[in-house]
């Protein structure tokens, strides 16, 4: 029985290990790129796009810097929007939820768009283009985070459990204990759920921004920069740089989320 | 329920009702929004040199969409956008269906299959992480061609949240109807057809609303990466000065527009395939 | 013991599983037990006594580490496989997305019977459990109780032999539960199956059943058969009896352990 288990454990670690090996084997044979029809100058081998991250880890260090304010800067700014408009919306209920349906459908817009008009939005705010730049990326990364934290938050609001909010009332407690004693705590688990969706935005966001934007920084940027020069092992190595910013994002996310929730599970 | 009182009829009461329905609510949204946007842009219009730039009238941007100016040297507007949408639109949805249909597939065998699963999973889980947009230009530039990229972009996206939906979707359903089904005496095909596949279309469905509007955003965005016709193409022209700044406010609004429609037909076709979520009682 | 009139037929029935910490559990201990042909019995007892086990393994959902099991001379796979089992569950596990008519005639449909006869038997199974008139609503439409007797009239759709039922009364209060008994001796009488009901309520047990099997927990074993017999067909009236009373208080007094 208990070698079964561990044959189980094994598989489910050894078959994606033993996939993403062979995947890498028929990258660096460059068996993919006749498959893909490519060739080593558009798709570089991963030992070269190595070479190139630890020859200009300095450098790269630097862009990672640009592009995770304009991420985190966006991503805090539009969850506690979100969750301001959340509470707004549990405060005034009918009119809430019919504004909740508005601000949803903001999430089927194309919000990268609007990237260039942001950018004449704070022409006037600084002298500095890096300071200017980076806000009008910030408003973007804020405005498509703030959707999803609103939405799912107020759910966490409202969506209390059966009689709980009519055993708050039996202990005459007053909006605000109920809110901050109830409510509060209830949408924790919500807030997450919202973050699952928010996190990996901000980064595109933060990256598709950087096409836009006034100033020419960021990991984004120096993907589309390096290949208008025609440098594809640069650019590959900020992919995979863009790439391990967002699985490097959501690992803290699911790290925090496992601390803070971890006594409601048990 | 005995006081409740009939539904009157008549002009006065459906006006009545309408004005404590839910649509009444978010059309004064609507109203609001539309409100605010109008006196930022009747500020805009007093202070600033080039108030097109920044922010028009919601009436010029409309204006300017219906009249009958030549923008470009033989088209209207409504011409330019129509072609460039269709331009746009239909590689979006070829990349969309192709999406689906990867994702049904992997889901249907990573379902049939614990390898398939153990290898996949890993890996489904990893691609939502990763910022595929942001990759945009690269795989432009491995296809070198923009009509493949959007597709295939448009495809990439639309693959996952099918996959990771239906797959919860299959599991989603009660082990009493997987025992039904065996004391049935029931095959793996009859299985599928019967329970687990209908029983995944609302997951499915939820799936393809995430993915639409993701699936344009991205066609768009592969548009700016080059010159061409669609609708991203136009807006990057506009942008630089290669026709009026009104061409860009139009398509920024037209998207808006496009992206939530197609949400909205995703929710329209959902609603047909599975009437009885139709016909639940309101109370 | 057995004879041509013996539908079900356990010998020794034992069952040890594994927990998380690979120990053995014990869930059922050396079962015997006959069931005639045509019986209605209950298998009685507190959760963890190995009813619901013990029914599963009759189902052939569950494979005993001890001891024989035949249905009708057979296993219960080769009955399963030649479909004699209809199954009742707690909750009605209907399919949201058929009609009522089109739930009863999904048992059909896997079978392969013709659209015209699927069709007639599923309208005679929904006269039988007198839901005619909400044939082409859908399931979400209807009570829980109208939902139960659709489960019952799908379980009922493939003539089966034998008709399993686990808990299927419980979710429902007891108005509701009361006449959905009385109805359910009237399908038994009309289609002669035997039935195997799964209960943890005495009353219940007691008011349907030909034989009561008391379930002890820890481990499950079979403590008692009851034998109740009542006149029938019975009424409701018949629970107010002192005979009534009687007997399920025999039933009670019959547990060990509890």
């Amino acid at each position: 029985m208990r070698s079964k288990k561990w044959l189980g454990m094994l598989s489910s670690v050894g078959l994606p290990l033993l996939f993403g090996v062979v995947i890498f084997v028929l990258w660096q044979t460059q068996i993919l790129h006749s498959w893909m029809g490519t060739d080593t100058i558009t798709l570089p081998l991963p030992t070269r796009i190595g070479e190139i991250i630890s020859q200009n880890n300095e450098s790269i260090g630097s862009q990672i810097k640009m592009t995770l304010i304009v991420a985190l800067g966006g991503l805090v700014a539009g969850s506690l929007l979100g969750y301001l408009i959340a509470v707004i919306a549990t405060i005034f209920r009918k009119w809430g939820a019919g504004g909740l349906t508005i601000v949803s459908a903001f999430n089927a817009i194309p919000i990268v768009a609007l990237a260039p008009v942001i950018n004449n939005w704070t022409r006037d705010v600084s002298n500095e283009v890096s300071v200017r730049s980076t806000m009008a990326k910030i408003i973007v990364v804020t405005i498509s985070c703030t959707a999803a934290m609103s939405v799912n938050a107020f759910r966490g609001l409202t969506e209390l459990k059966p009689f709980s909010e009519d055993l708050m009332k039996s202990y005459a407690a007053s909006k605000v204990t109920v809110f901050l004693k109830l409510r509060l705590p209830n949408s924790l688990p919500y807030v997450f759920t919202a973050l699952r969706v928010s996190v990996p935005a901000s980064v595109i966001g933060a990256l598709v921004t950087e096409y836009f934007a006034e100033d020419t920084v960021g990991v984004g940027r120096q993907i589309r920069e390096n290949i208008v020069k025609g440098q594809y092992p640069t650019a590959w190595a900020y992919i995979a740089t863009a790439c391990a910013i967002g699985i490097g994002m959501y690992i803290i996310l699911m790290l925090v989320e496992r601390a803070v929730l971890k006594r409601r599970r048990a | 329920m005995t006081n409740a009182k009939p539904a009157q009829k008549g002009f006065l009461p459906a006006l009545k009702r309408f004005a404590h329905s839910k649509k009444m609510v978010t059309l004064v949204w609507i109203l609001g929004i539309v409100v605010i946007w109008e006196i930022f842009a009747f500020i805009v219009a007093a202070t600033k040199r080039t108030p097109v730039n920044v922010l028009p009238h919601l009436w010029e941007i409309i204006g300017s969409f219906f009249s009958d100016k030549k923008v470009t040297g033989k088209m209207t507007m409504i011409e330019l956008i129509g072609t460039a949408c269709g331009e746009t639109l239909s590689r979006a949805g070829i990349g969309f269906l192709t999406g689906i249909v990867l994702g049904y597939i992997l889901a249907l065998l990573m379902n049939l299959s614990r390898v398939v699963e153990k290898i996949a999973f890993p890996y489904l889980m990893i691609i939502q992480m990763i910022p595929i947009l942001g990759m945009a230009p690269i795989i432009l530039s491995i296809t070198g061609d923009i009509n493949s990229a959007r597709i295939v972009i448009a495809a990439i996206l639309t693959f996952y949240p099918v996959s990771t939906n239906v797959l919860a979707g299959f599991r989603s359903v009660e082990r009493e109807k997987h025992e039904l089904m065996y004391s049935y005496a029931a095959n793996k095909f009859q299985l599928y057809t019967k329970t687990l596949i209908p029983a995944c279309i609302p997951y499915f469905f939820t799936g393809l609303k995430i993915s639409a509007p993701m699936a344009i955003t991205a066609s768009i965005l592969v548009d700016t990466l080059q010159g061409g016709n669609g609708l991203g193409c136009m807006l990057s022209q506009s942008l630089k000065g290669g026709m009026t700044r009104l061409v860009f406010w139009d398509i920024v609004l037209i998207s808006a527009v496009i992206g939530i429609l197609s949400f909205v037909l995703m929710g329209v076709i959902e609603r047909l395939l599975c009437p009885y979520k139709r016909n639940r009682t309101s109370d | 013991m057995a004879n041509e009139n013996t539908e079900i037929m356990l010998d020794g029935i034992g069952m040890v599983y594994k927990d998380q910490g690979g120990n053995d559990v014990t869930a059922l201990t050396n079962v015997t037990l006959d069931i005639k042909k045509g019986e209605f019995i209950s298998l009685l007892g507190p959760s963890g006594c190995g009813k619901t086990t013990l029914l599963r393994i009759i189902a052939d959902l569950l494979h005993p580490t001890s001891g024989k099991i035949t249905v009708g001379g057979v296993s219960p796979r080769e009955a399963r496989l030649a479909q004699r089992y209809g199954i009742v569950f707690q909750s009605p596990v209907l399919y949201d997305w058929r009609t009522v008519r089109k739930n009863v005639m999904l048992p059909l449909e896997i079978m392969h019977v013709p659209k015209d006869e699927r069709e007639d038997i599923a309208d005679s199974m929904l006269e039988m459990v007198g839901l005619t008139n909400f044939a082409n609503h859908y399931p979400n439409q209807l009570s829980g109780g109208m939902q139960q007797r659709v489960g019952i009239a799908r379980a009922l759709a493939i003539r089966p032999e034998i008709l399993l039922m686990d808990e299927p009364f419980s979710a429902l209060d007891e108005f509701t539960r009361e006449k959905l008994h009385v109805d359910l001796l009237k399908i038994w009488r009309k289609t002669n199956k035997t039935i195997i009901f799964v209960t943890h309520n005495i009353s219940e047990s007691v008011f349907l059943s030909d034989r009561v099997c008391v379930l002890s927990p820890h481990p499950g074993r079979l403590s008692a058969v009851v034998d109740i017999d009542l006149p029938r067909p019975r009424t409701l009236e018949l629970t107010d009896t002192q005979e009534f009373t009687e007997l399920v208080s025999k039933v009670r007094n019959s547990f060990e352990g509890v």
